[in-house]
């Protein structure tokens, strides 16, 4: 086999891989810089990607199930918003829960029913798919991977030019500024659960309709927390935060892909890298990354001392 | 005015008994509420759940055999909670006890195999080794949040990936811990099984029930820990760093070190339990990757059941060792196992929305 | 002109539990006015505000803009309505920029180059240079004060509130500040409140003034029909009200001090001028101070964020007051007396003996008592019993080196409970269940318990119904007389007139001025506060 051909199919995967952390990372990146952080991720990409199989199942149709995952991610970010932000319920404990009911909540249905295979339809770019090395992999993908060139740009929109996102942003800053300034910064913060909810819904259901074609228990294996990882690693900066998707769904792509081709690789640490990077991003780059400075920390507005 | 308020301070006080007790009810409720919503999923998908319910039954508490089962579960899960209670009573949220078992496993297996310690004392060691391995693993994690304020959450979470790599290198690599074979065999990505020294025997010698050494050390765990946070300095001083620690820098506690204190003591139970998993007839005393079974995470839920009180977490593990045991036999009644999971979770929502709800009044 | 006034409050009133923060308060502002509004620290003006802005439901009254009644629920719908305020903190984000900071709250699509166009022509218009795109966490505090009023005029605002807008500008940036204001004022006919306690300010740039005192309005005047004199008197309060009611109250308790008082001076007599009773607690401690033979609390060259080389000397006996406005160090003294902060430089010494201030719980060790300012901070634990709360800084005392000894604890307990007079349902009850007055007295209580040679009391009556100040200033005496140095930090004048025997004021992080309490006048203390000499 040609070096090129053994990079192309590394390539190919690395990309299949990174699409699911890709789209869960714009809307986790979201979240975050409204001070969301919210390790539920998880439950909402399996629990998306289950919905996604079983809805296909019904309607026959792949792209209503990709549709339902979308929805049921959202559900799931509402959930953790109204634990989080109504009943105060601490972030980390609502996810890790919530992560819990749904690895519980698909294992058993999926071991009830029969569910089926399911693929989205394949698009390729005519002319660009003949591109050498690069042309197979970028430009022969299921349709769900393009809207990565939408969503992408729309996240960024959303976080630094929209009015919502501005207003995000303060929150996710200084609740109490943005308090004063008259953003309601809970209902904001629950607004982007819900997107974040809708992305890992849809980064979960691409997983399930456009690569694997079925649903197996526990089939996200933890991408969810690798997506925060990719947060954190990106200094929460969108475009890093991708660039450390791509760099993870790469190395899990050599893990796969190298021994077949009779490389040795270390996979345990190709696995734990990007956990690794995560934590040694936080350690050394403190000063150029931009964790929002209420990240993670509940608001509750307080009266003053009278006077 | 003395006795005006005097009538308030008893009005309040009632008010709190009262806000205790709805909180009682409310959470007997939503177990009430939690327990119907996982009945409707069994009958919903074409099950009986009062089969389900005999089995679970059954199979955690019908014969001696089941009962054992169901003891062997809850050391682990014990130790672990007990662990949880300490550092969220500190106020250092360790959610990584999933990897803190694992490494205490390691740390147990390394010592087990490699060290030539004599008979019954092997055990010891194992423990021992586990529980300082464990502890200074999250350990890492207080460190890193005095360098850079890192969240301890985070990292806590993020390691735990770690651990389990760590693990699977461990026991998928010669030189390390994976098992010897002799012959052309290929070897299996375990260790070695611990020596007969170095595993938690039973003790009492009662017709067909065993009842593990582990269970001991949970117990003890539990009651000790309950003990020193009632009743010594360091129990008080730990306390009153977790609900105001400018309140307790300002009566002289060093906040930093009893939280990193905390954290540790968390992180050593953790691995004991992963230590006791080890050596007990829960695992086939080899190191493997999947050898936490899962315990760490179901430490923590039950930990957050028994809302960080030591003692509460004997009740709460026991129930949750006999969804364990019991949840082995559904399957016979074609209940999916994971309804067991399903159960677990809804039970801790339920228990962790009123708690919260009282903080907040 | 319009007939009616551009804003008109009637009656408002707000209460937190038995406080009553805005009593009936009525306030009138009309077009091309600046109104000035004082008081003192808790006198209400925050708390009318944030009514006004939306941030606080009030219990009674009504809001008037241009002779309608109008309710505003936010300060979106304040700024619908053409209300807009100047913060005094809280309102900038930091990591944004200055532009997006203008345009934080406005509606609609965020047009980044109309916005900084917009930003530019406001600033050119009154003379506030500043760059649009610059973040806000690279700014002076004169620069932000610039955003924040940027913030609000962009928003062509009808009626202006502005709180303390001068509190962290220099001479100059605050005279630039308000002629800003006037030419504002005067060309656009506007409508300005002007919050503030400094009363050179007040004298210079309002029209009308109004004084807010314990949640009353007590004072309204044109501004050019009064003076300083008169309004720093009307600030403090012409008689202190509580004079009486401490003359009475230490009488009747001064028989229930288990130590016997070493001077026959000590229970005051029923009084009702400020200086009366101060003369009365002046001469109390006056014996004390020649017994003792240095002072029992130095602070020296204390600079911190917020403190500039502070020095303060109290001596054994002796009650001295720390009066100012807020926000002039007092936080960061208690902080660092809390053992919270550690200085950036200067000395803290306990009976001549410097404290190493890095180790937490030396000034305790040392003989330093702490009743902090806002004791919910870092005072007591509400989760914790009030048994506990009552032991938590002498464990050594109820335990071994190990165990807790409960039963030696709860006695302990038991006997600072019942001396301090302290009501409980139960001893193991959360401290949360008790009343502010009670909690406080917990928090003397323990801190006393300790036998300190010094006691500090941060705005030791914030907080507490009438009933419950009267016994703290008692107890508070009662330190004194034990030959204890007790220093107050107090923003309230008539707190500090009643309980202390010399005054420090600090402004700006040092001591402005120091005179004993006896030749003290409310005026000249106001002048002090106020950034004048007399």
């Amino acid at each position: 086999m040609s070096l090129a051909a053994d990079l192309e199919t590394v390539l190919s995967s690395g990309i299949r891989l990174t699409a699911p952390l890709a789209f869960a990372a714009c809307g986790e990146y979201l979240a975050e810089r409204g001070g969301a952080l919210n390790v539920s991720v998880e439950a909402m990409m399996l629990g998306a990607a289950f919905g996604s199989i079983a809805v296909a199942d019904v309607t026959g149709s792949a792209a209503t199930g990709l549709l339902s995952g979308v929805l049921i991610g959202a559900l799931i970010g509402i959930v953790h918003g109204l634990l989080t932000y109504r009943v105060h319920v601490n972030t980390f404990v609502a996810g890790l829960v919530l992560n819990a009911l749904v690895l519980g909540l698909t294992s058993y249905l999926v071991t009830i029913g029969e569910l089926g295979s399911h693929h989205v339809a394949q698009l390729s770019v005519p002319g660009l798919r003949d591109l050498p090395v690069l042309g197979g992999p970028l430009f022969v993908e299921r349709w769900p991977v393009y809207l990565l060139v939408l969503i992408v740009p729309l996240t960024w929109w959303l976080v630094e030019r929209s009015r919502w996102g501005l207003e995000l942003r303060a929150a996710g800053e200084d609740p109490a500024a943005a308090d004063m300034t008259g953003i309601r910064v809970n209902l904001c913060r629950g607004q982007a659960l819900v997107w974040c909810g809708a992305l890992a819904g849809l980064g979960g259901a691409y997983l399930a309709v456009g690569e694997v074609g079925s649903f197996n228990q526990n089939m996200t294996a933890g991408r969810g927390y690798l997506v925060i990882a990719a947060v954190i690693f990106g200094g929460w900066r969108l475009g890093r935060t991708l660039a450390g998707c791509a760099l993870f769904g790469l190395a899990d792509a050599s893990r796969l892909a190298l021994p077949a081709l009779g490389f040795t690789v270390n996979s345990q640490l190709l696995v734990s890298a990007p956990y690794l990077l995560a934590l040694v991003a936080m350690l050394l780059f403190t000063t150029r990354h931009r964790r929002p400075g209420a990240l993670a920390q509940p608001f509750r507005r307080h009266a003053p001392d009278p006077g | 005015m003395t006795r005006l308020e005097g009538g308030l301070r008893g009005s309040a006080g009632v008010a709190y008994a009262l806000q205790n007790r709805a909180v009682a009810g409310v959470s007997a409720l939503a177990v009430v509420a939690a327990l119907a919503l996982s009945g409707m999923l069994i009958a919903v998908t074409g099950g009986s759940p009062g089969a389900a319910l005999r089995a679970l039954v059954q199979g955690s508490l019908g014969d001696a055999t089941a009962v054992s089962m169901t003891l062997l579960y809850a050391a682990p899960l014990l130790l672990v909670a007990v662990g949880a209670c300490v550092s969220a009573r500190a106020g250092a949220f360790n959610i990584g006890q999933e990897g803190q078992v694992l490494i205490g496993a390691l740390a147990g297996a390394a010592a087990g195999l490699r060290l030539a310690v004599p008979g019954p004392l092997l055990v010891v060691v194992v423990l021992l080794a586990a529980g300082l391995a464990a502890g200074a693993w999250a350990s890492l994690s207080s460190l890193m949040h005095e360098l850079r304020g890192v969240d301890i959450a985070v990292s806590t979470l993020l390691m735990t990936f770690l651990a389990q790599q760590i693990v699977a290198y461990a026991v998928t690599t010669p030189w390390l811990l994976q098992e010897s074979r002799l012959g052309a065999a290929a070897a299996l990505p375990q260790s070695n099984k611990v020596p007969a020294g170095g595993l938690l025997g039973s003790f009492g010698d009662y017709p067909g029930l065993q009842v593990n050494a582990g269970l001991l050390v949970g117990l003890t765990a539990a009651v000790l820990m309950a003990v020193a946070l009632r009743h010594t300095r360091w129990g008080f001083r730990l306390t009153m760093t977790g609900l105001n620690p400018a309140a307790a820098r300002h009566a002289g506690v060093p906040v930093g070190r009893m939280g990193g204190m905390a954290l540790a003591v968390s992180g050593a139970l953790a691995g004991v339990a992963g230590a006791v998993l080890l050596t007990s007839p829960l695992s086939t005393n080899r190191l493997q990757p999947g050898g936490s079974l899962g315990l760490g995470w179901d430490g923590l839920l039950v930990a957050l059941i028994a809302r960080n009180r030591p003692l509460l977490t004997i009740p709460v593990a026991a129930l949750f060792a006999m969804l364990r045991s019991g949840g082995g036999f559904l399957a016979a009644t074609g209940v999916p196992s994971y309804l067991v999971d399903v159960v677990k979770a809804l039970l801790t929502l339920a228990f962790v929305a009123p708690a919260l709800l009282r903080r907040a009044a | 002109m319009a007939p009616e006034p551009a804003l008109r409050l009637r009656g408002i009133t707000r209460r937190y539990g038995p406080v009553v923060a805005c009593d009936a308060v009525d306030l009138t502002v009309s077009r091309g006015e600046i109104h000035g509004l004082l008081g003192e620290n808790g006198a209400g003006k925050s708390t009318l505000m944030r009514i006004l802005l939306g941030l606080e439901t009030r219990d009674a009254g009504t809001v008037e803009r241009d002779g309608r009644p109008v309710t505003v629920t936010g300060p979106r719908e304040a700024a619908a309505l053409g209300i807009g305020m100047v913060h005094q903190h809280f309102s900038l984000v930091d990591p944004l920029t200055v532009w997006e900071n203008v345009i934080l709250g406005d509606r609609g699509p965020v047009r980044r180059a109309a916005a900084v166009a917009s930003v530019r022509e406001v600033s050119a218009r009154y003379g506030l240079a500043i760059d649009p795109t610059a973040r806000v966490s690279a700014l002076s505090a004169g620069e932000r004060q610039r955003v924040e009023l940027l913030k609000c005029l962009r928003r062509d605002p009808a009626v202006l509130v502005m709180d303390e807008p001068t509190s962290v500008l220099t001479g100059a940036e605050s005279a630039e500040l308000f002629a800003v204001l006037r030419r504002m004022v005067a060309a656009e006919d506007r409508a300005v409140v002007l919050i503030s306690h400094k009363l050179p300010e007040i004298m210079a740039a309002t029209d009308r003034v109004t004084v807010l005192r314990a949640g009353r309005v007590v004072f309204r005047s044109p501004t050019a029909a009064t003076t300083p004199a008169e309004l720093a008197r009307e600030m403090v309060g012409r008689e202190v009200s509580l004079g009486a009611a401490v003359g009475v109250l230490s009488s009747a308790s001064a028989p229930a001090s288990s130590l016997p008082a070493p001077s026959s001076a000590a229970p005051s007599p029923p009084v009702s001028s400020p200086v009366a009773c101060s003369l009365a607690a002046a001469l109390a401690p006056a014996s004390h101070s020649i017994a003792g033979d240095g002072p029992a609390l130095r602070v020296s060259e204390l600079t911190a964020p917020t403190l500039d080389g502070l020095r303060l000397e109290v001596r054994p006996g002796e009650i001295v007051g720390l009066y100012g406005a807020e926000g002039n160090g007092q936080r960061m003294l208690g902080d660092i007396l809390s053992g919270l902060t550690v200085p950036d430089a200067g000395t803290v010494e306990v009976a001549g003996a410097v404290v190493d201030l890095r180790r937490s719980g030396a000034l305790h060790d040392a003989g330093l008592g702490m009743v902090p300012e806002d004791r919910h901070h870092a005072g007591v634990v509400l989760d914790m019993s009030v048994a506990d709360n009552l032991v938590m800084t002498a464990l050594s005392e109820v335990s071994t080196r190990v165990v807790v000894n409960r039963r030696r604890l709860r006695a302990r307990a038991r006997r600072l409970a019942d001396e301090y007079g302290i009501t409980a349902a139960s001893l193991d009850a959360p401290l949360r269940t008790l009343s502010g007055g009670n909690q406080q007295r917990v928090v003397l209580a323990r801190e006393l318990s300790a036998r300190p040679r010094v006691l500090v009391a941060a705005q030791p009556s914030r907080g507490l119904d009438i009933g419950a100040v009267e016994d703290m200033y008692t107890r508070l005496r009662r330190c004194a007389e034990d030959g204890i140095a007790v220093l107050i930090i107090s923003t309230e004048l008539a707190e500090v007139l009643a309980l202390t025997s010399r005054i420090a004021v600090i402004a700006g992080g040092r001591i402005a001025g120091e005179t004993a309490t006896a030749d003290a006048t409310a005026e000249h203390l106001g002048l002090l506060i106020g950034g004048l000499r007399s």
